[in-house]
């Protein structure tokens, strides 16, 4: 187990390094001149705008900023944003923002797993019902219905409805409620959908006839043999998930004005903003190795017919 | 039926709007609107906190490397400067209490107020004294090429010295100059730079050129403030990137900072005019959604929200339909730029052809083009010419745009198809011969890669690549343009195709010339016209288009050589009228959009033309204003600031 | 007791008389004449939800495809008069026109074309390509490690970045965006498939062929694809209208389509500016985009359902 663990996170550490070490030379194939502010190009000739470039350290070999910002890293120093908020320190940054959107982040997935299984077991319990083809619908509005039209509903209509805010603020809870509902509406659908696949699914297997012959009643069933049996292939991504929350949501985000990380990564990309962007990804990288392999450890943990060993 | 409606609607409000404009030109009895206005007023209560947002974050507030204009915003507020302009536009002390210029307007001396202290981030003062030495260091900060204060242009070429210094301490920078140390260089710059502090409360700048706009540079640029240097030396890299990290001594405080979400200012305690500050507090919220800004305005949790013209539409008849108020100037233009230098060989050609381009000029539909971002009344945001109208006045209180030659241009009704295709007709007749192919052009492939790469013929019809952004407003503009121009001249005359190019930018399109026409907007920064029209020269920094235009530039010298501000201004019109006239550049509507509502008195604060509003002296009620309380305090404000100006 | 003994006496002894031997029924015993393929379909048709959807994406299918082809409107003529835009829907108009007048009508029937082509190709590229990947790397325990750091790294190296990557290389066009598109859902296939496969190649019935000696071949394609085969066009049917929504995003990082390009997403897109003033000019193309996501999803569903051999009874 332990030496399993240990190639394991060495096959992991190789993987963060590649995929940081690829995404930064990727940074390094854009164009400089994409690393101008508008209003700056306009008013800074040719020279200036050298000045600006030798400056950030933008016209060093790739080698050499790599060679820095990893020194840098080792001592605490994770660099400053360079195009999206100039000369903020990246770390400040992340301080502020990460705890805003995981706060969201996290009671939206606690909802979704509650609510999304709930409608799930509800669904597979009443299948073929009016329960379940209530259930079906939701799921197919959340899904076929554009994301923007419903939230843009919900941020106009319902908060009138209901006399909630129209955006967050900080110190007043009653403002959280309807971020929160709107993020956990998909993950509300994923987890029914799934969960009633693999229930209906599991449903059909011989132990469950045979249970069923044995006379136990159907809730029972469902609930000490399907049901378990039905949640390893969900439970296996909920770490990654949990860890994955900071990355936040860019339309839901922005719709209520919440300052978390939703929409960080992309502006910075876009922005050409290379030490924002390296230090994000190095981040989810890390953390989506970590997210899998809990994933993997929990799976284990719950399935004691599966066993963490290397393959062969 | 719904279409009839609308038509009525748009007749009513195109009617409200000649009457505004009746009004404010001042038909109406005088001594009527004075009591209007005040009626207006009578039993309203005022509030002392004004509940506002922005829209995109504010990433820093180092008002000397920012490359966002938004920040002033906040800045304006924040830190003062030598001058600052009153409700009439008319400029006032403010830091400085007094100043003087010599005969042409190449030195100014200006007298700092004294005992000020910087104050912090909770409203105390500081150990720092406000000092003429605050100000020289303002400009030692933005000499520093280390420090990125890259918007530096206009300053850098008109302080005498400046631009050498900056340049000495780069070559140092980069090793190509090694006769003398970073210090020793640094050092000089007492000697070189034309800005001294005479003594303690008197700071003297030296100007390369005569500036007799150079107040109205203090308003706009923010390059001029003053800086504590001690402190900004210590933060380094940190100063302004929140609220803790930087020094006040404008009329407010940021006291709360929440990156991208919130900001709040607090009166500064110790403001040198702090009775004429009537607002205790702001509070901006962020709100980058225009929808959600109406909402909230509607449901009393903003005091301001801007409208779009569609919107207006929408929300007529309704209880806010009276309390839109048109937004009333902007001095941005939006034109076309023409490539003249660039790869497509068949719009080489024809673009090198005066002919062309007027065609090109009466080939579009101006107000339609106008409509798509005021449906209301689209020929309130046409503009033809480069600077705007109303920014530029000379000494007698004349237009800079009233000024002939350019008067004519100004009032030209530009859109008219059959012109243009006779225009078209002409150009063709000199370039190609009689099988419509171009003389003197090859086929060939174009490449304006990384935008697109395309095949031309050397054969009519022209091929045109409009290479615009993605935005979705502007790929619409570029849609509507495209189906005037095919129209007007003929899609057997020109082929017109659109590049929305996501990674626009001036070094992927309009710097290596990878396009033949782009969208863009040019803004008066300050009361002169040279502000733009100096950077469009064959030579200038504008001029990335690379047209050849000995005519202008001669004009533009002659200009600058003018002994009196009027000549001067005489010689830009006609340079202007050149440039535009002959469809150099193709200026057509102003950036102007949109309506708003607020809970402002209008006119209470500082009309700030070239810089950004102000929060001192402004009032909020307690119910929005509407629009006809919005008329009859307009219509006396023209009067008494026609008063006030002529009083200058 | 009594009642026990007087049971068989109850009993019909003409019940239990020895049948005559028959040759021909004899020879009928064991064998149905069941087809798969036949009782899928049979199963999947018995709904009448399915046959009502199956219809609607048939005329829809067919609608944008025929309708280009028959109609003299052109989507892309633009009226320079702006009395002509945003007008209702009218007789001249059905659902009106946008914002520079054109008829929404014909364009969301040539944005469904796009629309659908697009979303079959990358269906297709997506589900093929991760089937393959995905039997390779379920079969070959060798390539395990290869395949899962691969996943790894694709999977963390943030779209965007290579998206804006290939924005700046290559043209807007039908072919960067099935590029951009199809450059990563192979691999997330190719991950799902892997673990089916594992689970089905474990189970019993499969060990069991294997000692008995069936070849790889056979085993594969007579025991494991009929069982995957149901997920597989799950998988293709719940990918199109993913990909349809997908290509909005892709639009915004900049490697969408060029400006004269009509599809669904940009047409629901270019509406949402005006969503407040001129609901109508949503109205259609959501609706087209809606049935699509829902119609694909049940028929995915339910076809996964009637697959299974096991609901054939």
């Amino acid at each position: 187990m332990s030496r399993y663990i240990l190639r394991r996170a060495l096959r992991s550490l190789l993987t963060v390094v590649i995929v940081f070490v690829a995404v930064f030379m990727l940074l390094r194939l854009m164009p400089l001149s994409g690393y101008f502010p508008p209003e700056m190009i306009k008013e800074a000739d040719e020279a200036t705008r050298m000045v600006y470039l030798r400056n950030q350290g933008l016209l060093d070999h790739p080698m050499v900023q790599l060679g820095r910002f990893v020194g840098n890293m080792f001592h605490g120093d994770l660099g400053r944003s360079l195009t999206v908020y100039p000369k903020v320190p990246i770390a400040t940054l992340l301080k502020e923002k990460i705890p805003v959107t995981a706060a969201f982040g996290f009671a939206s997935m606690l909802i979704g797993i509650v609510f999304g299984v709930g409608l799930g077991l509800f669904m597979v319990r009443f299948k073929d019902k009016a329960g379940d083809k209530l259930g079906t619908v939701f799921i197919l509005l959340v899904r076929a219905v554009p994301s923007l039209i419903y939230l843009f509903f919900i941020q106009v209509w319902i908060s009138k409805w209901f006399n909630l805010p129209l955006i967050f603020y900080k110190d007043r809870p009653i403002s959280w409620i309807l971020p929160t509902i709107c993020l956990s509406l998909s993950s509300i659908a994923y987890y029914a959908l799934w969960l009633r696949r693999f229930m209906v699914d599991e449903e059909n297997q011989d132990y469950v006839k045979f249970a069923q012959v044995k006379g136990l009643p159907k809730r029972e069933v469902l609930k000490r043999h399907v049901f378990k049996n039905a949640a390893i292939p969900l439970i296996i991504y909920i770490p990654y998930d949990l860890l994955m929350i900071i990355a936040g949501s860019l339309v839901i985000e922005t719709l209520y004005a919440i300052p978390g990380t939703g929409g960080l990564l992309t502006t910075a990309i876009k922005s050409q903003d290379n030490n924002l962007v390296q230090v994000i990804v190095l981040m989810y990288a890390i953390l989506s190795v970590i997210g899998v392999f809990l994933g993997d450890l929990l799976v284990a943990f719950v399935d004691p017919r599966i066993k963490l060993t290397e393959g062969e | 039926m719904k279409m009839k409606r609308m038509l009525a609607l748009l007749l009513a409000a195109a009617m409200i709007f000649s009457l505004a404009a009746c009004t404010s030109s001042g038909t109406q009895d005088q001594g009527a609107s004075a009591a209007d206005a005040q009626d207006v007023l009578e039993g309203k209560t005022y509030v002392d906190t004004y509940k506002t947002y922005f829209s995109s974050s504010y990433a820093s507030f180092n008002y000397f490397s920012t490359a966002y204009a938004t920040v002033r915003e906040i800045v304006s507020n924040c830190i003062d400067g030598l001058v600052e302009p009153d409700i009439y536009g008319v400029y006032v002390p403010s830091l400085a209490e007094s100043w003087e210029t010599n005969d042409d307007e190449t030195v100014w001396t200006f007298h700092i107020r004294q005992g000020l202290k910087w104050v912090d981030h909770t409203g105390a003062e500081t150990e720092y004294d406000l000092t003429a030495q605050d100000f020289v260091d303002g400009i030692r900060y933005i000499a520093d090429p280390q420090n990125d204060a890259y918007s530096m242009r206009v300053v850098r070429n008109l302080i005498s010295g400046l631009y050498d210094y900056y340049w000495d301490l780069d070559d140092i920078d980069c090793g190509d100059k090694t006769d003398m140390t970073r210090e020793e260089a640094a050092a000089r710059f007492d000697e070189m730079v034309g800005v001294k502090a005479l003594d303690d409360y008197t700071v003297q700048y030296t100007l390369d050129s005569s500036a007799p706009y150079f107040l109205s540079l203090i308003e706009s640029s923010m390059l001029l403030l003053p800086i504590e240097y001690d402190y900004a030396v210590e933060m380094g890299d940190d100063f302004g990137i929140d609220n803790e990290h930087m020094l006040y001594c404008g009329a407010y405080y940021i006291s709360q900072f929440e990156r991208d979400k919130a900001i709040t200012l607090t009166a500064n305690p110790h403001y040198w005019d702090k009775d004429h500050v009537n607002l205790a507090t702001v509070e901006y919220q962020m709100i980058s959604d225009d929808t959600t800004s109406v909402e909230m305005f509607k449901r009393g949790e903003t005091d301001y929200t801007t409208v779009a013209a569609e919107e207006y539409l929408s929300m007529q008849g309704t209880e806010w339909g009276d309390k839109l108020i048109p937004t009333d100037h902007s001095f941005s233009t939006n034109y076309l730029w023409l490539d003249f230098d660039g790869e497509n060989p068949e719009f080489n050609a024809f673009v090198n052809n005066e002919n062309f381009r007027l065609a090109l000029m009466y080939a579009m539909n101006r107000e339609a083009i106008g409509a798509l971002r005021e449906p209301v009344d689209p020929s309130r945001i046409l503009r033809n010419t480069i600077n705007a109208e109303g920014a530029i006045f000379d000494s007698n209180g004349k237009d800079y745009t009233d000024y002939s030659p350019l008067k004519e241009i100004k009032e030209m009704d530009y859109t008219n198809p059959d012109l243009a295709k006779e225009y078209m007709e002409k150009a063709i007749a000199e370039l190609c011969d009689a099988d419509g192919n171009i003389i003197g052009c090859e086929p060939t492939t174009v490449d304006y890669l990384p935008v697109c790469s395309f095949a031309v013929d050397g054969k009519l019809p022209v091929t045109i690549c409009y290479v615009g952004t993605d935005d979705e407003d502007e790929i619409v503009m570029a849609q509507l343009l495209k189906a005037m121009i095919e129209e007007a001249l003929g899609t057997e005359n020109v082929d017109f195709h659109i590049e929305a190019f996501s990674g626009w930018t001036y070094g992927t399109v309009a710097d290596p010339l990878n396009y033949d026409i782009y969208f863009d907007s040019l803004s008066t920064n300050y009361a002169d016209p040279s502000g733009i029209l100096t950077r469009l020269t064959t030579d200038g920094a504008e001029n990335v288009g690379c047209y050849d235009v000995p005519e202008y530039d001669a004009l533009i010298e002659e200009a600058l050589a003018a002994d009196t501000f009027e000549d001067r201004l005489q010689k830009f019109a006609e340079a202007e009228a050149y440039l535009a006239g002959k469809g150099f550049v193709i200026p057509f509507i102003s950036s102007l959009r949109g309506y708003y509502m607020s809970y402002c008195v209008p006119h209470t604060s500082p009309l700030t033309l070239y810089g950004n509003d102000k929060y001192k002296g402004c009032q909020v009620m307690t119910e929005p204003i509407t629009f006809e309380e919005f008329q009859a305090l307009d219509a006396q404000y023209d009067i008494e600031r026609a008063e006030a100006l002529k009083a200058k | 007791m009594d009642e026990k003994k007087k049971m068989p006496a109850a009993l019909d002894p003409l019940k239990f008389r020895a049948a005559v031997y028959d040759q021909i029924a004899g020879e009928d015993v064991g064998f149905s004449n069941y087809s798969y393929w036949r009782s899928t379909l049979r199963t999947f048709f018995r709904s009448k939800a399915v046959v009502f959807l199956v219809t609607a994406v048939l005329a829809m299918i067919v609608m944008s495809i025929v309708y280009p082809i028959v109609s003299s409107v052109d989507p892309r003529a633009v009226v320079v008069d702006p009395r002509q835009w945003n007008l209702r829907p009218s007789m001249d108009h059905f659902f009106g026109t946008d914002s520079l007048g054109r008829d929404i009508w014909a364009r969301a029937w040539y944005g469904a074309r796009n629309s659908f082509l697009l979303g079959f190709a990358i269906a297709c590229s997506d589900v093929g390509f991760g089937t393959l990947a995905g039997a390779l790397w379920g079969y070959n325990k060798k390539l395990d490690p290869f395949f899962v750091e691969l996943y790894n790294i694709i999977t963390n190296i943030p779209s965007t970045v290579y998206l804006v990557l290939l924005a700046y290389i290559m043209n807007t066009s039908y072919l960067t965006l099935f590029f951009a598109m199809a450059s990563r859902g192979w691999i997330v296939e190719a991950r799902f498939f892997r673990n089916r496969i594992l689970s089905i190649r474990d189970s019993e019935y499969n060990i069991a062929s294997r000692c008995l000696g069936t070849p790889m071949h056979r085993i594969a394609f007579r025991n494991i694809v009929p069982h995957i085969i149901s997920l597989i066009i799950m998988e293709a049917a719940l990918c199109i209208p993913y990909s349809i929504g997908s290509e909005v995003f892709m639009g915004f990082v900049g490697v969408g389509l060029p400006v004269d390009a009509i599809t669904l997403g940009n047409i629901v897109n270019q509406g949402r500016q005006s969503f407040t003033l001129h609901p109508y000019q949503m109205l259609l193309p959501t609706a087209i985009l809606c049935l699509i996501t829902v119609a694909f999803y049940v028929i995915g569903n339910k076809f996964a359902d009637a697959s299974d051999p096991r609901n054939h009874v």
